[in-house]
């Protein structure tokens, strides 16, 4: 109790450190000011994204749509841009029709009581479809020049603007979980439902919560990626959806629910980062950078069992 | 809240390291931009200097709209080539999937590689905008190949062919294989999004509007995923939903297989006239029976070439002109804007030719 | 117990034979037996695998990999070709060593799911990349296409018995053993035991780790043959053929009524519920229904089809309690 132990996300932490370094080391060109700067630009859509799945996750269940709730709140707030209207108009829509995905989710999810793989699941498709109807699978472009200044842009000349939203944001997102009533009660209703719904609290709009957060953090995502690529199109973003359910849980959170912490994800997605740089710039194949990762996801979960093993052994023996 | 404090100290010790690094490059891309003509002189020295001491290789990137299906993988080869024949280093990446995300990704990665020239070929051509900036700020030429980007942005853009002429050649390809100007006829599409798809597709129509009034497009361009069994499975569907369907027109590499796979095992290959674009290595079996017209495209092989050919020029300071004659490739066309490079009208491949090419 | 099991199919069954009437009249060629033919010809893969990723639901895991473990044999298998002699022998040994490799493809996934006890999810996600990633590594994504094939498995793909495709019995045979398996065989009924409720079918005896460990086993074993399937369907192997099908495979499973917390689950169910997928696409072009609305429609369908289903179940557990068990058999 008393020692000081390493938790799991520290421990992640650690070799999201020792990765950074041994790249820096062995990779020329991975710690150049243009490279460090161009992953900086890279983070914060994928984090955004990681942030909402890990807290769908917590409560045990996936959100399969969430890309999609990101591509459809970018269309609707390109389409305010090209038909004329501002920024901020536009980016109010954007929130609001993905707050309306995340909505529909949330009401299937909790109100009638369907898993909520099955649901995302379908509203995957559904999404998808509607942006299809919509664009005739166009891409949308043409923004104003202030609006690239989002995702490209930097806070104070050295910052880019899209890292400080996304630090606000993950501030935000741990605050949230760990010191207000509703983020304890997406952990208990994680680890055991029932238990929670007895004591008095209202799973049906916890949940709900959680499905307009994730779909909130999706829309951010969206903003920054609208504004990063100067364009919306209906795969905006797609391969970061099992690469985000990836991070969430190599961040540690626990797949069946009630456990999870924003700095594991964090850390997680800064792992991700690093490999598939690095690798990219070693000049490694694409298709082997995926199984590197994907190795390394199991590796550091068998590293986990295998810890968690020895603690257990440590404490029987102690006792 | 120990193993709180610990957390946040690793991770504020990761964005410091990196801010400070930021920092320094926020400060001297200052200077250059305020020095202007003189600072970016000096840059183009050091980078002579530099590539004097590696043997005058060059470095040249081209980047695919993904990496692992066939198509990329011909030009992979012909841009190899000419790394070879040309004396450069040739980069040839992208990402596993035609995701506008990924591939910007991969083109800031190779912006931090310091190359001298990238060539990519959009996913989409809005998403690279940014990023190909960026890479002109850093005095890397820039150009496109396979699908155009933004004009004002590349200095030079190659393309295999033109997309209207295509269109209306594949579309007169098939009246002609059905050998009637009038019938339904139905168009497969790789997918919904694809912008070089739809403007061949869009010029098909308009050729089919125009010249051949009576022949009747029975729905809308039907997506195939990229797969040939779902083309497969949509035709078989098309067959049977329009029993008197004379023509399919598969626009997509996949798609026109399994449209003739469809045909082949039918039996229908006499009835109903199936040509798009595709490989003639792919193709072969089914342009034998005559399940597959005939497959219209363009040397890949000598696209990736002609890419890495013209990124040298370009590199070196040279521009193309029209007319000229680019080894190994044969003369290509330049528009009249000085900068869009057509390489060759679009050719066919039929029964008779298809063995001739191993790509 | 028959009224129970007809009432937990009965949700999607509807929606099928609504489905179905709606297009027999939109379309006269929905009803033909030829259409029919070639819906569960096309369907046969899907169906395959959908039927392996049953027992994995019933036992409340998930099975992400299941597209990339039968495009990694099917690779095998086209690799294969090129050295294997031209006849019956040679397709003879596809179907001992194709399901051999995705046998231990499948074992992998177990291994780490039932010693290392990573959660599946996890553990596929991981060996979808490392599958496809190694596959689009050594292929490069090219094609291997029919010219290769020795010509006696082009010949076994053409075979027709009673003028139904080879692939169809082959499926049927599939369903057929799997569904003995879960019904009369210990291992099949400790599946279910264990859906049912993990902690107290241990209690009883049931060796968790092993079943576990089946369960991921058989899944390669069927992805084997679903290679070989697809194989002969598309008379070519191409790499990136099978990319994102495994949404398609859990989306018919969940449809047929298994739950994702497992112990609800059955073989006809999930037929069905390929089936549904099936007529849909089917009937997309039949219908004559605007591409660009097909997603919304397919997706809309899903989402009702899930509800319904729920609620019904929702109904089906306040009139009986407890019977987890009884229920999934």
């Amino acid at each position: 109790m008393t020692n000081i132990k390493l938790s799991k996300e520290s421990v992640l932490g650690l070799i999201a450190l020792a990765i950074f370094v041994g790249l820096s080391l062995f990779t020329p060109g991975f710690l150049s000011s243009g490279n460090i700067n161009s992953m900086m630009f890279q983070l914060p859509e994928f984090g955004l994204i990681a942030l909402g799945m890990m807290v769908v996750i917590i409560t045990g269940g996936i959100d399969l749509s969430i890309t999609y709730i990101a591509a459809f709140s970018g269309v609707g707030a390109a389409l305010m841009m090209t038909n004329g209207f501002g920024i901020f108009p536009a980016i109010i829509v954007g929130i609001i029709f993905a707050l309306a995905c995340g909505a529909f989710n949330g009401v299937v999810v909790s109100k009638i009581g369907v898993p909520p793989i099955l649901v995302t699941l379908g509203t995957m498709v559904l999404f998808e479809g509607v942006i299809l109807a919509i664009t005739n699978g166009n891409a949308i472009s043409g923004f104003p020049d202030a609006y690239s200044l989002i995702g490209n842009g930097y806070y104070l000349g050295i910052v880019p603007f899209s890292l400080v939203i996304f630090f606000v944001f993950t501030i935000i997102t741990g605050l949230l979980l760990n010191k207000s009533t509703w983020g304890r009660r997406v952990y208990m209703y994680g680890s055991n439902d029932l238990a929670t719904l007895f004591s008095g609290v209202k799973n049906s709009k916890v949940l709900m919560k959680v499905y307009l957060y994730a779909s909130l953090l999706a829309a951010v995502s969206a903003i920054i990626m609208t504004s990063r690529y100067n364009s919306v199109k209906v795969d905006l973003g797609s391969s970061y959806l099992l690469q985000s359910v990836a991070a969430a849980v190599l961040g540690g959170t626990n797949i069946h629910g009630g456990y999870g912490k924003v700095m594991g994800t964090i850390y997680a997605v800064l792992i991700f980062q690093f490999i598939r740089n690095g690798l990219n710039l070693m000049g490694v194949h694409s298709s082997l950078v995926d199984v590197v990762i994907g190795a390394i996801l199991i590796a550091v979960l068998t590293l986990n069992f295998f810890s968690d093993k020895l603690s257990r052994q440590k404490a029987k023996a102690a006792s | 809240m120990r193993k709180l404090w610990l957390s946040l100290v690793v991770v504020l010790g990761l964005i410091l390291a990196a801010g400070c690094v930021s920092e320094e490059s926020a400060g001297s891309g200052g200077d250059e931009e305020a020095d202007g003509a003189e600072e970016t002189d000096n840059t183009s020295e050091e980078g002579n200097t530099e590539e004097a001491e590696s043997d005058d290789e060059l470095e040249i990137a081209v980047v695919p709209k993904l990496v692992g299906i066939p198509y990329f993988n011909a030009s992979e080869t012909g841009a190899e080539q000419a790394g070879e024949d040309l004396g450069v280093n040739v980069e040839y990446t992208g990402p596993t999937e035609a995701d506008a995300a990924a591939q910007v990704k991969v083109i800031e990665d190779l912006i931090s590689q310091d190359v001298d020239a990238i060539a990519v070929a959009p996913n989409d051509p809005a998403s690279v905008e940014p990023v190909l900036k960026k890479a002109k700020e850093n005095d890397i030429h820039v150009m496109d190949w396979d699908t155009p980007a933004d004009k004002e942005l590349v200095d030079l853009s190659v393309k295999q062919v033109d997309d209207e002429e295509f269109g209306r050649h594949m579309a007169e390809k098939l009246v002609e294989a059905m050998g009637t100007e009038e019938g339904e006829i139905a168009i497969l599409t790789g997918g919904l999004s694809a912008a070089n798809l739809n403007s061949w597709i869009d010029a098909a129509q308009s050729e089919l509007d125009e010249n051949y009034p009576d022949i009747e497009i029975v729905s809308d361009k039907i997506p195939t995923d990229e797969k040939q069994q779902v083309a497969y499975q949509k035709t078989l569907d098309l067959l049977k939903s329009y029993p008197d369907l004379k023509g399919v027109l598969a626009v997509s590499t996949p798609a026109p297989l399994g449209a003739a796979q469809a045909v082949q095992e039918k039996g229908l290959q006499d009835e109903v006239s199936v040509v798009g674009s595709a490989l003639p290595t792919d193709s072969e079996p089914f342009l034998e029976d005559g399940s597959l017209d005939t497959a219209v495209l363009w040397n890949p092989e000598q696209l990736g070439y002609l890419t890495v050919a013209l990124g040298k020029m370009l590199a070196e300071g040279e521009m193309p002109e029209d007319g000229q004659e680019i080894e190994g490739v044969g003369e290509i066309t330049v528009e009249d804007d000085g900068k869009t490079v057509i390489m060759a009208p679009p050719q066919d491949y039929t029964k008779e030719n298809a063995s001739e090419f191993d790509f | 117990m028959k009224a129970l099991l007809k009432q937990k199919e009965f949700s999607v069954l509807a929606i099928v034979i609504i489905i179905c009437v709606i297009l027999s009249f939109v379309s006269p060629v929905f009803l033909t037996v030829g259409n029919w033919m070639d819906i569960l010809e096309g369907n046969t893969v899907i169906g395959i695998l959908a039927i392996g990723m049953t027992l994995i639901i019933i036992t409340s895991d998930i099975d992400v990999s299941v597209a990339a473990l039968t495009t990694a044999v099917a690779v095998s298998i086209g690799f294969m070709f090129q050295y294997l002699p031209d006849s019956w022998f040679s397709v003879v040994l596809i179907f001992l060593i194709a399901p051999l490799i995705g046998m231990l493809l499948g074992a992998f996934n177990g291994i780490l799911v039932s010693k290392i006890q990573i959660p599946a999810i996890v553990v596929t996600l991981g060996t979808l990349n490392i599958f496809s990633g190694l596959v689009l590594y050594f292929t490069n994504g090219n094609y291997i296409n029919s010219t290769q094939f020795p010509q006696s498995f082009m010949a076994f793909s053409n075979i027709e018995i009673l003028g139904i495709p080879i692939l169809i019995y082959l499926f049927a045979l599939v369903a057929v053993s799997t569904w003995f398996i879960l019904k009369y065989t210990l291992i099949g009924r400790s599946v279910l035991a264990i859906g049912g409720n993990a902690q107290s079918s241990t209690r009883v005896g049931i060796n968790f780790k092993k079943v576990k460990m089946f369960v991921f086993t058989y899944m390669g074993f069927l992805g084997g043959v679903a290679a070989i399937a697809q194989t002969s369907y598309t008379t070519a192997v191409d790499p990136n053929g099978l990319m994102g099908l495994e949404l398609t495979v859990i989306a018919a499973v969940v449809l047929g009524g298994a739950n994702i917390h497992g112990g609800r689950g059955s073989i006809p169910g999930t037929l069905l519920g390929v089936l549904l997928l099936a007529i849909m696409q089917n009937g997309m072009i039949l219908a004559r229904i605007d591409t660009f609305w097909q997603n919304v429609v397919t997706g809309a369908i899903i989402v009702i089809a899930v509800s319904y289903d729920e609620i019904n179940h929702r109904r089906n557990q306040a009139k009986l309690a407890n019977i987890d068990v009884k229920e999934a058999s």
